[in-house]
């Protein structure tokens, strides 16, 4: 069967919309639908590397390299021996001449022949190049960095989440690939679960709801049929951490049925398989342990949570996001801190946000969901005297600056830090009617509030030296278009020793629908 | 030769529905598991409800909280026919195998997986068996048998066995159950990849 782009398009337009054909909605086999797929500008890196490759959790001596060999990325079951050799080196240059580590490792089928190689004996605050070598062929050159020790006088990373694919092209990775940064953390929504949405969309997803490993590993390879992750993983290593869709809307991790824990594990299994995800020592697979500290020299403290995996109902007066342990190691955390800024990866918003001036919490999937335990976590911020606090948060796709205090509702509770919810990579915002009518009533109800802005797409850049923590909201001229330009809509600045934050003056008259400090 | 230490509940501590803090070759890492005997009664699984043909006197249970873990480390032979240079050489298959089962129409449930490891503890292979729902077991109190196989990857040196009950809904009682757990491996005339 030839499929080409002219008669699926002209096959879409007849039908009124493009998800109709979009690959396997017609029955199509594993390579039909990857040929379909590419017709419509899905786009994969030569078999059996298909996916790609990325580099991620970087240490001063250590990051994990991944790749998964998938010569037909969106089958089920691939034809390949239940195990495969893999061959990975990590040299000084592009080239790989200058070889510092090289080995071998099993790709096994019961893994999705994905392989993730923790390297270690590499030196501190360096870039190294990486490639793979299996079945006779060769991977792409991904290039890392490992963490630097003692001194650094700046660190400049990029935050990530919420890349629904049929919502868009992935511009805003296609920027991150190209912008000079340290490293890549990504806030969770990394895939959707849901079937085709319909509609007028860019493209759509291949096949309903995700329920099974088979499911959620050909969701994974759909995504990355997205040249510009591709190519983004393979520029910067990345930290990692997950929210709800990576396995279902709104899930909490505990208290589910055997069918759910069957679902949970299989989408689990497959993140694992997709993710530069260093796993080990305490965690076992298929429940990976997510949060970690990491450190980038004297200068950042990184506190990655997983919001998702320990978490309880909603709203009990006992309800916990975190789950006991991780609250135990979080606060062991706060009392061992160390000079530096302290950030929290949080896949899901942690300050309050009433919707109306008297009105309810708009979700209380996110921490307003969890009331006791955020000012229990935040009163031992206070009381163990950690400064410069700075949480970086995904999931609303919108941008919001907020103050961070121990109590929201009431205003002499003392600032304590800064959260940056940044805009999504491509997920759906409310409307800009919505927007426009809903961001100053949020204010008047959030007087931590400092700002609003959801009509646009994009990521976050932060850049952060000994003095002072800026956070560049960069956004893409349009979602539609996989080589949108990039621009920086605005940019947030927090001073060390100084609770909250502040818009610079060159990007204060830029377009935003609330803003508490005019 | 089954490589599980205590996988069919029989040593240490237990006997009834009360928790146990300490399972012998278990590490308990959340929750208190309940090894209780099959003669119990009180709608517990008995020698008349599905099971293994030779359950012995107890399996596992999730005790009384929402999530029980218990987690093995296991040492993969050095020497011999599954040892190391056969496993380099892709020539030992695993088989893992558990009993898994639950209360009636309940969805409480238990998961046991297998990770193989290198000698770093980087995850080389996986395999993951239940939890069983209720409808697999056909509503009825009773465990069902789950069995997976695979071939040890290269540079495997240990298997992570992590047992796992997760009860759903209200009540205080994790009716999720485990028994005969096994892990065995074999050697066969495999090709390298």
């Amino acid at each position: 069967m030839n499929l080409n782009r002219r008669d699926l398009l002209k096959a879409a337009a007849a039908a009124g919309a493009l998800n109709v054909v979009w690959p396997l909605s017609a029955g199509l086999s594993p390579a039909q639908a990857r040929e379909a797929a590419e017709a419509l500008g899905a786009d994969y890196d030569p078999a059996p590397f298909t996916l790609g490759v990325a580099s991620g959790d970087p240490q001063p001596h250590s990051v994990v390299l991944w790749t998964r060999l998938a010569p037909e990325p969106l089958a089920a079951e691939q034809k390949l021996p239940e195990i495969v050799e893999v061959h990975w080196v990590v040299a000084q240059d592009r080239e790989l001449r200058r070889v510092v580590a090289s080995g071998t490792v099993a790709a096994s089928a019961t893994l999705g022949h994905s392989v993730h190689v923790p390297v270690h004996g590499l030196r501190p605050g360096r870039h190294y190049w990486y490639g793979f070598r299996a079945l006779g062929k060769r991977s792409r050159v991904g290039r890392t960095k490992t963490a630097p020790t003692g001194r650094v006088s700046k660190v400049r990373f990029a935050a990530a989440n919420c890349q629904a694919f049929h919502d868009g092209f992935y511009a805003a990775h296609r920027g991150i690939a190209r912008e000079n940064v340290d490293f890549v953390m990504h806030l969770g929504d990394y895939i959707y679960e849901h079937g085709p949405v319909g509609g007028d969309h860019v493209r759509d997803h291949n096949a309903p709801e995700v329920l099974t490993l088979a499911d959620y590993r050909v969701r994974h390879a759909l995504y990355k049929g997205d040249a510009s992750l591709r190519e983004a993983h393979a520029a910067h290593p990345w930290f990692l951490t997950w929210d709800d869709h990576e396995v279902v809307n709104d899930y909490s991790g505990t208290g589910g049925g055997a069918p759910f824990m069957q679902r949970r594990a299989a989408a689990y299994q497959a993140w694992y398989e997709h993710m530069p995800h260093r796993d080990a020592g305490n965690s076992a697979l298929p429940d990976p342990e997510i949060h970690r500290l990491r450190r980038w020299g004297d200068l950042l403290e990184l506190t990655i949570l997983d919001l998702r995996s320990y978490r309880s109902a909603q709203n009990l007066p006992d309800g916990t996001i975190l789950g006991a342990q991780q609250k135990e190691w979080l606060g062991r955390g706060l009392g061992n801190a160390g000079d530096a800024w302290h950030c929290w990866a949080n896949s899901i918003m942690l300050s309050q946000l009433r919707g109306r001036p008297g009105g309810g919490y708009m979700f209380t999937d996110q921490w307003d969901g969890f009331l006791t335990e955020r000012k229990e976590v935040l009163t031992r911020v206070h009381d163990a005297g950690l400064e410069d606090l700075v949480v970086i948060t995904g999931d609303w796709h919108s941008a919001f600056v907020d103050d961070i205090r121990p109590d929201y509702d009431d205003t002499s509770s003392p600032v304590i830090g800064t959260e940056f919810t940044a805009h999504s990579v491509t997920s759906g915002a409310y409307s800009a009617e919505w927007n426009k009518t809903n961001g100053p009533l949020m204010g008047a109800a959030n007087p931590h509030l400092q700002y609003f802005e959801g009509n646009r797409y994009g990521y976050d850049i932060h850049e952060v030296t000994p003095k002072r923590w800026s956070t560049h909201m960069r956004v893409i001229a349009d979602r539609r278009d996989p080589v949108a330009p990039v621009t920086t809509l605005t940019t947030f600045h927090v001073d060390r020793g100084t609770a909250g934050a502040y818009e610079d003056k060159g990007t204060k008259g830029s377009a935003a629908q609330y803003r508490r400090d005019r | 030769m089954n490589l599980v230490v205590n996988g069919d509940a029989e040593a240490g501590p237990g006997g009834n529905v009360e928790p146990v803090a300490s399972v012998t070759g278990w590490a308990v890492t959340q929750g208190a598991p309940a090894l209780i005997g099959y003669d119990i009664g009180g709608g517990y699984p008995s020698p008349a409800d599905p099971g293994p043909a030779r359950r012995g006197s107890r399996f596992f249970s999730g005790g009384n909280s929402p999530r029980t873990a218990l987690v093995q480390d296991v040492r993969l032979p050095r020497h011999g026919r599954t040892g190391r240079r056969a496993v380099d050489q892709c020539a030992v298959r695993f088989t893992a195998a558990a009993w898994l089962g639950g209360y009636a129409g309940q969805q409480d449930g238990a998961r046991f997986s297998v990770e193989f490891r290198d000698a770093h503890g980087t995850p080389l292979a996986l395999a993951v068996l239940g939890p069983v729902a209720a409808g697999e077991r056909e509503n009825r109190t009773g465990l069902v048998e789950r069995t997976s196989t695979g071939t040890v990857p290269p540079r495997s040196r240990t298997a992570r066995l992590l047992l796992v009950f997760t009860r759903s809904g209200g009540g205080t009682s994790n009716d999720g159950y485990a028994d005969a757990l096994s892990l065995t491996l074999t050697h066969h005339r495999g090709g390298r990849a």
